[in-house]
């Protein structure tokens, strides 16, 4: 079985794009989250979210020449992050040939632009809708989901395996979570891994308001996301994407690559309860975690840190609290408990690639970034949620949840690599 | 841990030529063919045929389930033909193994939101002038959106539906949106399986481009091109397979009837379509397994598809005695495609009997490939 260990990061999120400015914001509690810019939302009841602000369109597009007329910023995310995790890792291009390729993505969409023009007859197949197919420029629907994997695989040539992830919001956690076991069972050495999303557009941010799960404080937007808070009433929609190289430590030590941190174990499990919330009793939250630490070899007392999913809507945080504990036991009271989502908002299927980066640098930098806007605590969440600020970390190893809407859940362990 | 093969002991199907395995192969071999013309207006599009079920109802096998209601028709597709593999391994949940024993690895294809409700909103909130208007559209069109619509568009949901109608609690993983992806789904259970991680796998995949919305996806993508230039083509069709994998010293110790093994599978990167045959050739012998008596192959009436598979069968040096080619009759269910050709290779390899092998080919045009022998046991 193979060791494998995170040589390269990459992330464009809404507290920033690039490692340091992510990181540098996520320990300085810098909220993300600010009213829409990217459409007029003025109507909606929601007007708030966390957008990437800082993203080289121009660059990425000229870089990427596949990503030449793509108008989706998720498909612009992943190229972006991969892009940076390839020159992070130091990996020169021709070395990722045999790489395997995972992609998680967020649900493409009907571009209502482009269709509503010619959705005047009362026969969608019908002759008014001809137009839309005359026209080259337009789209019924968004770019197919696995087109950031088509463009990456050709531009890096990689042909170890291309997978196309749709597991909503575990969808980054299970990309990660795949290829690590591709790498310890032998089947490759390294892969390109990663996730990106954008649902802040009219039909993606109102899907969520017709769920009823979003925060509708648009007037005070840094506040509104507050997870484990006794008046947390909703999560916000966030945007990015997050890449990271994985590599067998044979790999990564031969051509001297520094490491961030050690993929160590994974889980995944359903809920098979409802597709509209969680189960109350948080059973599928917590076999993901007891199947993670498992497969890390681990045991309950040798988790140092939590990475929530902690989404700040009233059912995930109280239940996936009631997780924790039941899976850690004691242990749960004595470390770090943090929500991430509390300052990028909720990235749905780029979340659990953000947040893993944020582990692998918490293990690497020695520091928990701290869950924001949690000034009142519900008293059935109960845990240490390092409110005060960044919080020093001389853990070993940081277990990172991410559980999808639909009952899917997913669970990373890292391990600090020495 | 098991015994690290893998055997295929149930299969699922709603197709267009039905949902018994044995039955499909039958009418794939007489050369039955479902194509018919779509209900809705054609004229802006190349292909003229699709290939849907008739006469489904989920409410046959579900009939006290509120949940269906939610459930887009590619999820239906998905749970019927999930618990026809379930039933037909003979496997019953928490007792032959336990729900959280059992990997769910599921393919689903594009978006298929409904064109009818969705169009009457867009027209409700254009501009006089016909064009988007969004602050209508936050102002009328929410309203007007039902909440259930995000379960009916979501490409997981079809994975979590499966999950909740069966109660299966293991390791999965939702993919999409083509049959490449259908493959990984495959190729996923069989990995949990041979790893020791899970005994027992629901692999599979749906799909439906019957309806107005897939057309103009795959006719913008370009993958009616062939029907323009040959005449014929890829018959977009509708449907779910599902397959049941065990761990074979499990399943064989519990008395499961085994249809194959899987000693062997390849994925290969690589467009069947550009290759021109490098790839299939490629991938078939990266299989070891020149000495088959079937294949399934993958070809859809998309003469490059075809003619890159022959190309690469025979630089592998596979001459099979059998050779089907189902998506002509099928129709092409994309997604929900490589189960099906896994499916109907694993009926051939159980009809041909002890050491008889198949290579299931699986493929499109915008896809990754992948390729899986099945062997009889």
């Amino acid at each position: 079985m193979n060791r494998v260990v995170v040589t390269g990061v990459g992330v464009m999120s809404p507290v920033g794009s690039g490692r340091e400015v992510f990181w540098g914001n996520l320990l300085a509690g810098r909220s993300g989250i600010a009213g829409i810019t990217l459409f007029d939302a003025s109507t909606f009841p929601v007007r708030i979210g966390g957008e990437v602000k800082d993203m080289d369109l121009a660059r990425i597009v000229d870089e990427f020449p596949g990503a030449a007329g793509i108008r989706e910023r998720k498909i612009l995310f992943a190229l972006g992050a991969a892009r940076d995790a390839v020159e992070d890792s130091g990996i020169r291009e021709g070395e990722l040939k045999d790489a395997v390729l995972e992609v998680g993505v967020g649900q493409e969409v009907l571009h209502l632009e482009d269709v509503t023009p010619f959705a005047h007859d009362a026969d969608p197949g019908g002759s008014s809708m001809r137009g839309l197919l005359a026209d080259p420029t337009r789209r019924a629907l968004q770019a197919p989901p696995d087109s950031a994997t088509v463009i990456l695989g050709g531009r890096y040539g990689l042909l170890g395996g291309r997978y196309t992830n749709c597991s909503a919001c575990a969808a980054g956690a299970q990309v990660v979570g795949e290829a690590f076991h591709m790498l310890r069972d032998g089947e490759v050495e390294v892969a390109l891994v990663g996730a990106a999303d954008s649902p802040i557009n009219p039909l993606g941010l109102g899907g969520f308001i017709v769920l009823r799960v979003l925060s509708e404080e648009n007037d005070r937007p840094a506040r509104a996301c507050r997870p484990f808070d006794a008046t947390r009433i909703g999560t916000v929609l966030g945007e990015g994407g997050a890449f990271l190289v994985l590599e067998t430590m044979e790999r990564a030590r031969a051509r001297g690559a520094r490491a961030y941190a050690e993929v160590v174990g994974y889980g995944s499990s359903l809920d098979a309860f409802r597709v509209s919330e969680p189960d109350p009793n948080g059973r599928g939250a917590a076999e993901s975690m007891r199947r993670a630490i498992e497969d890390a070899g681990l045991g309950a007392t040798e988790v140092d840190c939590v990475n929530t999913h902690g989404t700040g809507t009233p059912k995930n945080d109280a239940v996936e609290t009631a997780a924790i504990k039941e899976v850690l036991g004691k242990r749960a009271y004595e470390i770090p408990v943090h929500s991430v989502k509390s300052m990028t908002g909720h990235m749905i299927a780029a979340c659990g690639a953000v947040e893993i980066i944020a582990g692998c640098l918490t293990l690497a930098r020695g520091a928990v970034p701290p869950t924001i806007n949690l000034e009142r605590r519900d008293p059935r969440c109960d845990l240490d949620y390092v409110t005060e600020g960044a919080r020093r970390f001389e853990g070993e190893t940081v277990l990172s949840n991410s559980f999808g809407f639909g009952g899917q859940n997913a669970t990373v362990v890292l391990r600090r690599f020495s | 841990m098991g015994s690290g093969s893998v055997v295929v002991t149930g299969i699922g199907l709603v197709t267009p030529l039905g949902r018994a395995v044995g039955e499909v192969l039958d009418r794939i071999e007489r050369g039955e063919r479902v194509a018919c013309r779509p209900t809705f207006d054609l004229t802006p599009f190349s292909c003229p045929v699709c290939a849907p079920i008739e006469g489904f109802d989920a409410e046959e096998y579900f009939p006290e389930l509120k949940t269906l209601r939610l459930m887009s028709r590619a999820a239906q597709l998905a749970v019927v033909a999930a618990r026809l593999a379930i039933a037909d391994a003979g496997i019953e949940v928490d007792r032959t193994y336990g729900g959280g024993e059992i990997a769910v690895f599921g393919a689903s294809g594009l978006a298929a939101p409904p064109m009818e409700e969705i169009v009457d909103i867009f027209r409700e909130t254009a501009a006089p002038d016909g064009t988007f208007d969004v602050q209508r559209f936050g102002r009328v069109g929410l309203k007007r959106i039902r909440p259930v619509l995000s379960f009916q568009v979501l490409g997981n949901m079809p994975v979590c539906f499966v999950s909740i109608c069966e109660e299966l609690r293991g390791e999965n993983a939702a993919y999409t949106p083509w049959e490449g992806q259908g493959a990984q789904a495959i190729v996923s259970g069989i990995r949990a399986i041979r790893s020791g991680r899970a005994p027992c796998a629901l692999v599979g995949g749906c799909d439906v481009k019957t309806h107005v919305v897939a057309f103009f996806c795959l006719q913008q993508l370009g993958l009616f091109e062939s029907w323009v230039r040959n005449g014929r083509g890829p018959i977009p069709g509708e449907g779910a397979s599902f397959l049941v994998l065990e761990d074979e010293e499990r399943a064989l110790r519990r008395g499961a009837r085994v249809y194959a093994r899987i000693p062997a599978w390849v994925l290969s990167t690589a467009d069947a379509y550009s290759s021109r045959g490098d790839s299939f050739a490629g991938m078939f012998s990266r299989l070891a397994a020149s000495a088959v008596e079937g294949f399934v192959g993958a070809g859809d009436g998309d003469a490059s598809i075809l003619d890159a598979e022959n190309e690469g069968r025979s630089r592998a040096g596979i001459a099979p005695q059998t050779v089907l080619h189902p998506k002509e009759s099928v129709g092409n269910l994309y997604a929900g495609a490589a189960a099906l050709q896994v499916a109907l290779g694993a009926e051939l390899a159980r009809r041909g009997g002890r050491g008889w092998r198949a290579i299931a080919s699986c493929a499109d045009r915008h896809s990754e490939q992948g390729a899986f022998v099945l062997e009889g046991i």
